[in-house]
């Protein structure tokens, strides 16, 4: 079967402490929990989660839905974003399968990033690993106005913006990342066709601002 | 224990300001020696280990109701057992403990081996309520409580809807049809399935077939499957098939096919020349007919005004007769359906075509594309055979495909086949058979059921035709 793979790159460096990084573990937890409710989803995507603070650590390798488990996240130190972008090329080297005469490889993986903060690290290395990998799409979220939109526009074309980092808005975020799961797996399975960018997922509600 | 009892006495007093010079060293020596003071100390000894006793059990509780303790994840239906290592969780120190809640849920928990097992009813994010006692307690002392969190997943099956299609709409078509019926000397079984996923959201079935025995003995068997992405490929897909078996009914055409039975009866392997007069003919009747379908598909976008896209399906079609010496049958296909036929005994097959596969899904072609007609590869998407026999004729859509063969490079392999036949004949997780016999009288039904089967992943439609 031909797996739908997730990864989402959660900011954990410590100016997430407290209501965000709660919102952000609850935000996870109400999706996977939506999604479950999805057959197409409960049946084709598989999650990641990879945290970045002061090092980029893979808390979550690609799970199936039913399967999987939440883990505890705390909020400390820097914000090593390019660390995790290597990471989540050397994963998706790892887990996505590719496709070859003997089997069906994996769809693209979809990547989603969050973070709060400038990255504190070598950023543009990563970026350059993570660009040699194949993904269906990538979305970054800026949370809040310590976020700059200027470093993730040029991560990825598909950039929104939350002008506050609390819990509502967070909340508002996985509600749509768990929407465009949903149709980007409903899609892949009765289409046979990979969702590209911004414009085939829902649209984003209002705390959401695109940045263009 | 008087050495400790000096010490901590002293401790106490300078605690409490009270510091003892050395000119009073001997006086306070007296002084907790004195019966009085005994007593008092070792009642603060006492005091004073009770109080750490009762602290450390205190931490013990918040430990254990820190611990994160993970177990896994179960799912509606499904059995599910899993065990509580109270080693390896280190809670060797709990003297008694009951679970609660469990009921609610469908599990029970056997003290003796520590299993939590059962077939769980009822999904959703449960929390299972774990009350024990330590061994430092009484044995009337209240449990403590710990909350351990399951996840039950809901059955992946039920999640599907199965809405009616829209019968009032001007293509609606039957969500799914089945059918069994004498097809010139042998008989086809077919069945035209709408997909799970198009049962979910009410919408319609896209692939289709036809069949029909023709004059001159001819017979055709016709599959197509309507793109996912067009929005009147349902349509589509019904015009390609009515249409193909139409033009074999016309007497030009009717003309054209009988100029074989000449040609066949010339026919040998080593006859190079008749086989290229043969190939030609194929070419000619059956790239005719593939023309006159894409044609029609043409003028009926134009007639209700839509691009033609909107109609984009695949087609593959046989026809087959049957000669003193053996059966003929020649083939066309565009798309990801492929045409299968096993010789006598099974130990055979022969791909009457090949499939538009690209990389990534979505890669295949339709008989509404133009470039199809001039690309150099149309020739080669003609099949020619001649046989003494054959067991079965099979035509497939990729619902069908996709989820029994997977990859095209399975096609070729006979195994692959006896292992479709096998589960055709009940090698399936469900049971369910289907005796491939005209003397089965539940074939039908038999056959509706197994077109059902569970596979993850594999929800659009299926359409699946068995000529034997």
């Amino acid at each position: 079967m031909r797996r739908l793979p997730v990864y989402l790159l959660l900011d954990t460096s410590g100016s997430m402490t407290g209501e965000p990084i709660e919102a952000v573990k609850n935000g996870v937890q109400v999706m996977i929990s939506s999604l479950r409710q999805n057959p197409q989803a409960i049946e084709t995507a598989f999650i990641s989660i990879i945290s970045f603070d002061s090092t980029a650590k893979q808390l979550v390798p690609l799970t199936d839905l039913a399967s999987f488990q939440m883990v505890d996240i705390k909020a400390s130190g820097t914000t090593n974003l390019g660390e995790a972008l290597h990471l989540v090329a050397t994963s998706i080297d790892n887990e996505v399968a590719k496709t070859t005469a003997d089997q069906k490889g994996d769809w693209k993986p979809l990547v989603f990033i969050m973070t709060d903060g400038i990255p504190t690290d070598d950023w543009q290395k990563g970026l350059e690993e993570f660009k040699k990998r194949k993904t269906a799409y990538t979305v970054a979220c800026a949370a809040g106005s310590n976020a700059d939109t200027n470093v993730l526009k040029q991560i990825t074309d598909n950039v929104v913006s939350l002008d506050t980092a609390d819990s509502q808005s967070i909340a508002k975020f996985f509600t749509w990342v768990t929407a465009s799961i949903g149709v980007t797996s409903t899609r892949v399975e009765d289409a046979g066709k990979e969702v590209t960018g911004l414009s085939e997922l829902p649209p984003p509600p209002a705390e959401l601002n695109i940045v263009v | 224990m008087m050495a400790d009892a000096k010490k901590i006495v002293q401790v106490l007093f300078e605690a409490n300001n009270i510091p003892i010079p050395p000119n009073r060293a001997a006086i306070f020596e007296q002084f907790i020696k004195k019966p009085g003071s005994e007593a008092v100390i070792r009642a603060l000894l006492a005091n004073q280990t009770e109080l750490m006793e009762k602290w450390k059990l205190e931490n013990r509780i918040m430990d254990i109701a820190q611990q994160p303790v993970r177990i896994l994840n179960a799912t509606v239906g499904k059995p599910y057992e899993t065990w509580f290592d109270f080693d390896q969780l280190k809670w060797k120190d709990i003297a008694a403990f009951e679970f609660t809640g469990l009921e609610d849920i469908g599990l029970t928990f056997d003290p003796k081996t520590s299993q939590l097992s059962g077939v769980p009813a009822q999904s959703g994010d449960y929390k299972l309520l774990f009350r024990y006692r330590l061994q430092e307690e009484p044995e009337d002392a209240p449990y403590h409580e710990k909350v351990i969190p399951i996840i039950i997943n809901p059955d992946p099956k039920s999640l599907w809807k199965k809405l009616d299609s829209n019968q009032q709409d001007p293509y609606w078509k039957e969500d799914d049809v089945t059918a069994f019926e004498p097809l010139g000397d042998r008989s086809i079984l077919v069945s035209s399935k709408r997909g799970r996923s198009h049962a979910n959201v009410g919408s319609f079935r896209e692939d289709d077939f036809a069949f029909k025995a023709l004059p001159g003995g001819w017979n055709i068997v016709v599959v197509a499957d309507g793109a996912g992405s067009a929005k009147i490929s349902r349509k589509g897909s019904a015009l390609a098939c009515n249409t193909v078996v139409e033009y074999f009914l016309d007497q030009p055409a009717v003309e054209g096919m009988a100029v074989f039975d000449e040609l066949l009866k010339q026919y040998k392997t080593d006859n190079s020349e008749i086989q290229k007069k043969i190939n030609q003919h194929v070419y000619n009747n059956l790239g005719k007919a593939a023309l006159h379908v894409h044609k029609k598909l043409i003028a009926f976008a134009a007639e209700v005004s839509v691009p033609v896209k909107d109609l984009n399906t695949t087609l593959i079609f046989t026809l087959f007769k049957k000669y003193e010496t053996g059966y003929a049958l020649l083939s066309f296909g565009v798309g990801d359906c492929p045409i299968a036929l096993l010789n006598k005994d099974v130990s055979e097959v022969t791909l009457m075509n090949w499939i538009d596969v690209g990389e990534f899904g979505g890669g295949t072609r339709f008989i509404t594309m133009p470039e199809i007609f001039h690309d150099q590869k149309f020739a080669t998407r003609f099949g020619f055979k001649v046989v003494e026999d054959f067991s079965y004729l099979i035509m497939m859509s990729d619902g069908i495909y996709d989820a029994k063969f997977v990859v095209e490079a399975n096609l070729p392999n006979i195994k692959k086949w006896k292992e479709f036949l096998a589960d055709l004949g009940g090698k399936n997780e469900d049971g369910i058979s289907v005796a491939l016999s005209t003397a089965n009288p539940d074939i039908v039904s038999q056959f509706s059921a197994w077109m059902d089967f569970w596979s993850p992943g594999n929800h659009d439609d299926r359409t699946l035709a068995i000529v034997f």
